[in-house]
């Protein structure tokens, strides 16, 4: 007689108990906010923009530092950081934005924590001429902490086809050019609906770095109006774009520039070009540059992997990696050191526009934080649907 | 003035109290309710009900709740405020609304002329052609973006349409793209099996005996078609009408990918709340609507459908 006297009824309710105590344990560490109990020296959790999620740059970290790596997209800088507002600290270690945040809002809301500056000050020495220390973006405010690293950037206003509209003319009309009557019909928008605002504002011939009166969100709602109006299409893809650019769809796109064009050149139409006007509003200049900043999160369980990471991507070869990511090629800080410049081929430097680039930086207001941006996505918004 | 007589209310409690010597009312509803709530049937069930609230009931409850909290707040601790519907009413999101709805119903209908002489070859020609089928279902396994982005490669200038044009014949393809024509083209190649097969399975259910004997009768081909195939496939139209008309209302790909947002969809509009105007009760207001719109479309119509008769056949 067997020695196991067990029903069917025994044997379902020991497997139902089972299949519960194998499913809690495996939710918990599937979340990573869980995780963080778990032994946080061997994972890490980067919230980034599109390309430091690469595998050609977390993959040797991966192997060199035996850490589970977890990436995730930011979609947009205001929905990074209200993710942290929200309670997401807990979950990453590192979150990569555009400038003005780290300094603005993230640390003074105590979202993220400053960096050890014996160990990270040195890097800035190797950096370009206009990033090295202390580089405003990655100070706080009172310029005595370090609250992040820089490292990709780039230019950021429109994009022509140079054999239908000249480098020279684009730059001498600036944005003005997509005003111009002959140009209806013949240029599309890039919406990335933040950016569009920004050079909306610079078209209607003030910076949008400031509040505004009534009088400019007037000029702002006829700009946005007809630009959505007599734009040929409208697409959030920028690969799409510059499908349309070099198909002869159309002649040139409102909001781009290095970041959304470089791909296109990369593949070898160097007629798609980036341009920054050479004149503007902000304080007499009319394109923008965006840096990133990455910076550690106030994480109360931080990875000790965190600033490792940090240092690792200021290596030249991963520098090379970072800037050449799949999906957008982009200028890095680390062109200041030769050997960074000298692992770029002569096409990759053309794609990333690097002939131009220190004359465009020049000419170039750094991204900041407009105040009026709600009460302008929303003319903005409602523009687009009723075009 | 009337003066009261015996109040409902008072009536009310004698009932509850009930006769001496029975339990009250209330105490036998509550003792039914816990030898009910003991049966077997009903606590096998509570997994799958907890499931079902924690993962549909749950995220819909959630975003009606947001949609009733002050704009731009991100918690539901607030107290409740129906600004971001006046906000929905007094702006031009009808706008996206009306062209949603008119996409919507544009899709349906071409879907159902084009669909009804397939679903009726499906069923009668080819009697469920496997090839057929597969040739049908294999798109449904690709990804809806990569299928639109096919079609924008074809109909691309100097795509594989035009290209092929300008090659062999010299001739020159206007812009194909970026309009609400091909717009409607891509929502109609998306959504065709949501329409086709619910049809087919209508189509199967007429009767050949019915269609035989209105023949003999004296009816014609238009009159057979009316008054019988018609109304006897009525029940997989009714539901290929719905699906298709149902996900077109909440599609954003083909508005954007093909149309070039030459039309603002609703969806759209939701996507633009919830990431660069980071106004999540807005978001949730449009989608409460969306929602409010679909369920009430759904319920009307299954009332009139009789699923059970439909799906077994009989």
């Amino acid at each position: 007689m067997s020695k196991f006297n067990v029903n069917r009824r025994d044997f379902l309710k020991g497997m139902g108990m089972a299949a519960g105590a194998a499913a809690v344990p495996g939710t918990l560490w599937s979340n990573p906010g869980w995780a963080a109990s778990a032994d946080r020296a061997r994972e890490l959790n980067i919230l980034v923009w599109e390309g430091y999620n690469s595998p050609n740059v977390l993959d040797p970290f991966r192997t060199s530092f035996d850490t589970k790596v977890s990436a995730q997209n930011v979609i947009s800088d205001p929905d990074a950081v209200n993710k942290l507002r929200a309670g997401e600290t807990k979950v990453w270690d590192l979150v990569n934005l555009n400038n003005p945040w780290a300094r603005e809002m993230l640390y003074p809301e105590g979202l993220i924590k400053p960096l050890d500056q014996d160990r990270f000050r040195p890097y800035f020495d190797r950096m370009l001429e206009e990033f090295k220390w202390p580089y405003k973006w990655a100070m706080s405010l009172d310029q005595k902490e370090l609250l992040g690293m820089t490292q990709r950037f780039g230019p950021l206003s429109f994009v022509v086809n140079t054999d239908k509209i000249s480098r020279a003319t684009a730059e001498d009309q600036g944005f003005n050019l997509f005003m111009d009557p002959a140009m209806k019909g013949r240029y599309g928008m890039l919406t990335w609906a933040n950016w569009n605002i920004y050079h909306m504002c610079i078209t209607a011939g003030f910076t949008p770095f400031k509040e505004h009166t009534e009088a400019e969100f007037k000029e702002f709602e006829k700009v946005a109006r007809y630009l959505f109006k007599n734009a040929k299409l409208l697409s959030d893809d920028h690969l799409m774009m510059n499908q349309a650019l070099i198909t002869g769809s159309i002649d040139a796109y409102f909001t781009g520039g290095t970041y959304s064009c470089s791909i296109a050149r990369m593949d070898g139409f160097s007629n798609v070009r980036g341009i920054t006007p050479k004149s503007g509003p902000i304080n007499g200049k009319g394109g923008i540059v965006w840096i990133e900043v990455t910076s550690v999160v106030n994480n109360p369980q931080l990875s000790p992997r965190a600033e490792d990471f940090l240092e690792y991507v200021q290596r030249p070869d991963v520098s090379k990696q970072v800037a050449f990511a799949e999906g957008s090629h982009n200028p890095v800080t680390q062109l200041g050191m030769k050997e960074v410049r000298d692992a770029f081929s002569k096409e990759e430097l053309d794609a990333i526009q690097y002939d131009s680039l220190e004359w465009e930086l020049e000419h170039c207001a750094d991204y900041d934080v407009n105040p009026d941006y709600d009460r302008m996505l929303e003319i903005y918004t409602q523009a687009r649907r009723e075009a | 003035m009337n003066a009261p007589g015996p109040s409902s209310l008072t009536q009310a409690r004698i009932d509850d109290t009930g006769d001496a010597g029975t339990p009250p009312a209330r105490e036998r509803g509550l003792k039914a309710l816990s030898t009910w709530a003991r049966q077997p049937g009903f606590l096998l069930s509570l997994p799958a009900l907890a499931v079902f609230i924690a993962g549909f009931i749950g995220p819909l409850a959630l975003v009606v709740l947001y949609s009733v909290m002050p704009a731009r707040s991100f918690g539901v601790d607030n107290l409740p405020t129906l600004e971001n519907f006046v906000t929905i009413f007094q702006d031009s999101y009808y706008l996206s609304f009306a062209w949603s709805i008119g996409l919507a119903l544009a899709t349906t209908v071409i879907l159902m002329l084009i669909c009804w002489p397939v679903a009726y070859g499906l069923s009668r020609v080819f009697r469920r052609s496997m090839i057929l089928t597969l040739l049908l279902v294999l798109p449904l396994f690709v990804s809806e973006n990569v299928r639109l982005f096919g079609w924008v490669l074809t109909l691309l200038n100097h795509g594989i349409l035009d290209g092929s044009l300008r090659t062999l014949f010299g001739w020159e393809v206007p812009e194909l793209l970026y309009n609400v024509p091909v717009t409607i083209l891509g929502m109609v190649y998306v959504y065709l099996p949501f329409m086709l097969f619910p049809m087919a399975l209508g189509v199967s259910m007429i009767p050949e005996s019915c269609r035989e004997a209105a023949f003999d009768m004296g009816a014609t081909r238009s009159q057979v078609f009316r008054e019988v195939e018609i109304p006897l496939a009525m029940p997989g139209i009714l539901i290929g009408a719905l699906l298709t008309f149902v996900l077109v209302l909440g599609s954003i790909s083909e508005a954007k990918i093909l149309g070039g947002q030459s039309v603002i969809m609703i969806a759209h509009d939701i996507e633009t709340a919830f990431t660069y105007a980071q106004n999540w009760p807005l978001g949730s207001a449009l989608s409460t609507l969306l929602i409010l719109l679909t369920g009430v479309l759904v319920i009307g119509l299954l009332s009139k459908l009789n699923l059970d008769k439909l799906l077994s056949r009989k």
